[in-house]
Formats: C-alpha cells, sequence, structure tokens
C-alpha cells in the first residue's frame, strides 16, 4: 500500500531564496510524526507544498500514491490541513462554517460528524456563534474540526498549540492520540519539543530548509544525548575520579554519560555499590536536548 | 468531463456565495437601489425633460437599460471582488486551494454568485425605473425583445463577475483594487453608453467607444428592452461572448498563478 505521505527531494525556492532544500521523508500509516525546527528552517514551506498553497520547484509528493500536483483532488481527499495562523470568517457561524467545508469535499449530510467534531473539540456550546466572536483557542479548535469533516486519513498541523493554553494543547494532543488509534497518519510541526517527544514516534529536523536528521524520536534521544546521573555518598570524605564527571557539588558527584554505558557498568568503574550512594538521580536525556545538539553541529558544519 | 462531486462542491461555493451577500444585504442591495433611484430622478426625470433623443424615445426610457445593465455590472463585479479580497483578510482564501474545487468551480460559483447580486440590483432597477416611468407617461415600459435583455444581461454578468475575480486574485493592496475600479471600469461603464447614445460624441470618440466592450453589452440590453441600439445585433452578440471568453480565460490563468495566501 502506498504511504499516507512520501516527499522526495522536494525543492522549493521563494525568488532566489531556496527555502527548502532537496527533502525527503515518508509518513507511514498510523504514525505521528514531528517536523521540528527553528523558525525560518522550512517546515510551513514543506506543509504548503504538500496541501498545494505552493508548488514545488522540484521533487515529487504523494498522498496515498496520489500526486499532489498531477492528482491533486485525489490527493486533497485523503488529507486534511489545520493552518498556522488562525482564519476569521466574518459572516459565518462555527457550525455554518462546517456545513460550507463539507460541501467543498461534496459531503452534503454531514451533520452527524459535524456534531462529534463539535462535542469532541468543546464547541458546541459555540456552535452558533460567528467565527470572530470565538476567543483564539476556539478558532484554533474550529481550524480541527474543518480539517476533519471529511475524515481524511491524514492530517498536517502546523504548529496547532501555537499561543494556546495547557489546558486546550492537552485536549487537543488526547484528540489527535485518539485520531492515530482510528488509523489516521499525521504530521505535525510544533515549537514544543516535549509534546514532540511525548507524541511523535519519529521525527524529522530541519536547519536552513534541510532535513539534518531523521528517525525514531527514542533513537535520537538516546544517539544524541546524555543521561545524567547524580548522587551523594554515604562517606563525604571519599574522592571519584572519572572522564565522564561533570561537577562536584558540595558532595554531589554529577555524570553525564552516554546511553551506551548502563549504571551499573558506571557503578562498577568507580567501585562504588549502591550501598554507598544516597539521593541517586537519573534525569534521561530529552528531545530538546538532542534538538539543540543537531542546531549547534549543523551551524559550525555550515560556518 | 463533469462529475457528479465537481457539481456538489462548485454548488456549495455558490452558496456560500449567496449566504455571503445576503448577511450584508444593506451594502449590496439597498445602496445599489438608492444610487440607481437618485440616478433615476436626477437624470431620467429632471434633467431627462430637456434632453431629446432622436426619435421619439424619452430619455427615462433611454436610461432605464443603461442604469439596469450598471446595476448588474458593477455589483458582479463588486460580489466576486470583494469576496476574494475578504478571503484574502481573513486567511479563509485558502480554503478554495486545500479543498477539492476545482479552478472552473471556482469561477463558476463566483461568477453566478455576482451574475445573481447583479440581477437582483438589477430587476430592482428596472422595477423602481417602471414606478417612474408609469407616473409619468401612465404606462410601463414594455420590453421589446426579452430574450436579448436576458442574454445580454446574464453574459455582461459574468463577465464583469469574472472579472472582479481576476482583479481581487491580480491585486496586493487595495490601492491597486480600487485603481482598476477607479481608472477603468468606471470610465469605461459611464462612457460605454448608460446615459448618452453615440450619436452625441464627437467622430473621435465614437471611433473610440468601439473598443469598448461595455458598449456592446449596455447596448445589447437596450436592443432587449427598447428594441433601439447603437450597435447592431451580431456586433453585440460577438464581442460579449468574446469579452466573456478573455476574461474567463484571463480568469483560469489567474487561478493557476496567483497566491491563496493571507495579505
Amino acid at each position: 500500500m502506498a504511504p499516507p505521505l512520501k516527499v522526495q527531494n522536494l525543492v522549493k525556492n521563494y525568488n532566489k531564496v531556496q527555502a527548502v532544500k532537496n527533502v525527503s521523508f515518508e509518513l507511514q500509516p498510523g504514525e505521528i510524526f514531528g517536523l521540528l525546527g527553528p523558525n525560518g528552517a522550512g517546515k510551513t514551506s514543506i506543509i504548503s507544498c504538500i496541501v498545494t498553497l505552493e508548488t514545488p520547484n522540484e521533487g515529487l509528493i504523494e498522498v496515498f500514491g496520489h500526486d499532489v500536483t498531477q492528482q491533486a483532488k485525489a490527493a486533497k481527499y485523503k488529507m486534511g490541513f489545520v493552518p498556522q495562523e488562525l482564519i476569521h470568517h466574518g459572516f459565518f457561524s462555527a457550525e455554518e462554517i462546517l456545513e460550507i467545508h463539507s460541501g467543498y469535499y461534496c459531503i452534503v449530510n454531514n451533520r452527524e460528524r459535524i456534531h462529534y467534531l463539535l462535542n469532541e473539540l468543546g464547541l458546541w456550546e459555540h456552535k452558533d456563534k460567528k467565527v470572530r466572536q470565538l476567543s483564539g483557542g476556539m478558532k484554533r479548535r474550529l481550524l480541527v474540526a474543518k480539517a476533519l469533516v471529511h475524515e481524511p486519513r491524514l492530517l498536517l498541523l502546523d504548529e496547532p498549540t501555537a499561543g494556546v493554553d495547557i489546558e486546550l494543547r492537552e485536549s487537543l494532543w488526547k484528540f489527535v492520540c485518539e485520531l492515530k488509534k482510528e488509523g489516521v497518519s499525521v504530521l505535525l510541526t510544533t515549537h514544543y519539543l516535549e509534546e514532540a517527544e511525548e507524541l511523535c514516534q519519529r521525527v524529522g529536523v530541519l536547519s536552513h530548509g534541510r532535513l539534518i536528521k531523521l528517525g525514531e524520536t527514542h533513537d535520537l534521544i538516546t544517539e544524541l544525548t546524555h543521561r545524567r546521573v547524580s548522587f551523594s555518598l554515604k562517606n563525604s570524605l571519599k574522592k571519584i575520579h572519572h572522564e565522564l564527571k561533570t561537577e562536584e557539588l558540595n558532595n554531589r558527584h554529577i555524570f553525564n554519560i552516554p546511553y551506551t554505558k548502563s549504571i551499573e557498568e558506571l557503578f562498577n568503574e568507580l567501585s562504588l555499590g549502591l550501598g554507598d550512594v544516597t539521593d541517586l538521580k537519573i534525569q534521561e536525556g530529552s528531545l530538546e536536548d538532542a534538538f539543540r545538539y543537531l542546531l549547534v553541529e549543523d551551524m559550525e558544519e555550515n560556518k | 468531463m463533469i462529475k457528479k462531486r465537481d457539481i456538489l462542491s462548485f454548488s456549495m461555493l455558490y452558496y456560500k456565495e449567496l449566504r455571503r451577500f445576503n448577511k450584508v444585504v444593506i451594502q449590496t442591495v439597498l445602496t445599489p437601489l438608492i444610487t440607481s433611484s437618485l440616478y433615476l430622478l436626477i437624470f431620467g426625470i429632471s434633467l431627462g425633460k430637456n434632453i431629446h433623443l432622436l426619435g421619439d424615445i424619452p430619455y427615462l426610457a433611454f436610461i432605464i437599460p443603461g442604469l439596469v445593465m450598471m446595476g448588474v455590472l458593477n455589483n458582479a463585479y463588486q460580489n466576486s471582488s470583494t469576496s476574494i479580497i475578504s478571503g484574502k483578510f481573513s486567511g479563509d482564501l485558502q480554503d478554495l486551494k486545500i479543498t477539492p474545487l476545482g479552478d472552473h468551480q471556482i469561477i463558476w460559483a463566483l461568477a453566478l454568485g455576482g451574475l445573481t447580486r447583479g440581477l437582483i440590483v438589477g430587476g430592482i432597477t428596472f422595477f423602481v425605473g417602471q414606478i417612474f416611468y408609469y407616473q409619468i407617461y401612465d404606462k410601463f415600459l414594455l420590453i421589446v425583445h426579452p430574450l436579448y435583455l436576458v442574454i445580454f444581461v446574464i453574459i455582461g454578468g459574468l463577465s464583469f463577475a469574472v472579472m472582479g475575480l481576476c482583479v481581487a486574485f491580480w491585486a496586493r493592496t487595495f490601492d491597486q483594487l480600487s485603481a482598476i475600479s477607479s481608472f477603468i471600469l468606471t470610465p469605461l461603464i459611464y462612457l460605454g453608453g448608460v446615459f448618452f447614445t453615440l450619436e452625441n460624441l464627437h467622430p473621435t470618440w465614437q471611433a473610440l467607444s468601439k473598443f469598448n466592450p461595455l458598449l456592446y453589452l449596455i447596448n445589447g440590453v437596450r436592443l432587449g428592452i427598447l428594441g433601439q441600439s447603437d450597435v447592431s445585433l451580431n456586433s453585440a452578440l460577438v464581442v460579449s461572448f468574446g469579452f466573456f471568453l478573455f476574461v474567463y480565460f484571463i480568469a483560469l490563468r489567474s487561478l493557476q498563478k496567483a497566491s491563496f495566501s493571507r495579505w
């Protein structure tokens, strides 16, 4: 079966600026894939090319096997898109907007689905309000509902939680996870790396339009970050020397150890047992650490 | 081949256009009604008494078709251009691009939306004109060739709605939009024979007017209502349909090239 999304050697230029440089990646069915990168890295340009708002200069984009430039209509039926910027829809109510949007996908009687989405996204009580009367968070939820009226199998979320409060973020991600369970594949861009770490099975990291890393989120963390292990010794007079030790503060010894080394190995090398230490703390590496590492590395390579 | 799906998505966009101008009915329908009533009152009745045309047609009868068509053209143009421009502002224009609506569906939905509003305003103008005419001449103005009237009103309304779409997609600022309206469209409409016949013009202007497609559209409507016109039926038909095909082609190119992004 064709993958939900296949991006191959994508290039997008704006005048003389190359915003996307030969980017390739694929989404697997039912996965949440995170496209990460600092501002201006090319995330929105890639999504814009996928949803046909922009035309790629080179490369191929397929949605469930449909080329988005050659078979745009077939591809559009399969995907839903939540843009980064809010949309106001001055004249219409939330429910009317969803009805109209359903009509664009040739769905005439979509009331059941629309009511389901209004309920799921906490918009039911606001369904008759004009869109301009809705708060920013509600408008954001309406955008998600709009993207889902036609039950797409691929959902593209371009920074859906930008400027959204914690409660809404949590409910939104819960909903996205439910969609994933239903087999919907999700491509998301976000600045909240903790969210990406929690949600995404795989991530791609973009810098200056290039995809500098692609892989399983967990693998990236173990490959590019260290565990921070710290403990105090019962015998505070005992001295410890080790190449991975980074700090010692008030009898607290701090180590940064790669994921290839187990804590047991570290303790063996230090000739310590669990009985020798108190207050052992292990802090796992994060996607944010991996992300920072990649960006710094990329910057140094391109100096 | 036209598929059922294409018709459905087109119908929804057309329906949205109707709902949109229905929600601002004062701006879209009542304002043009007042304007055309004032034109009829001032030009048709007050000044019209002193204007004598060749033949026995009263000046009021002469300007009714012109004002009807002016209402149709202006409103068709306004409807589609403001629809696109407000979409550029609010950001919902991109919905047209990301959903399965095709270029032809978008053009036809906006064209018919504009035509519908144009027909409403044109119809109201004609109705008001009839009231004025009845008050003065104690009879209604009869339509001599209803079929011609329908053809020219429809083709004119569609052409101008499509033109509104082209201009709105092309414009990058409000200045550009109003420049087209003020410097090109309004002069072409006013010089297209709404208020005068070609005979009243200097020969140079008469020759230049022949290049104004609006002259043919407006005179086509005049031919339909009064049975008289400055141009022949055939030339009016050829120019009007040619003009429509021309703007339709430009609209297709605009949609392929244009940005659907927010301003």
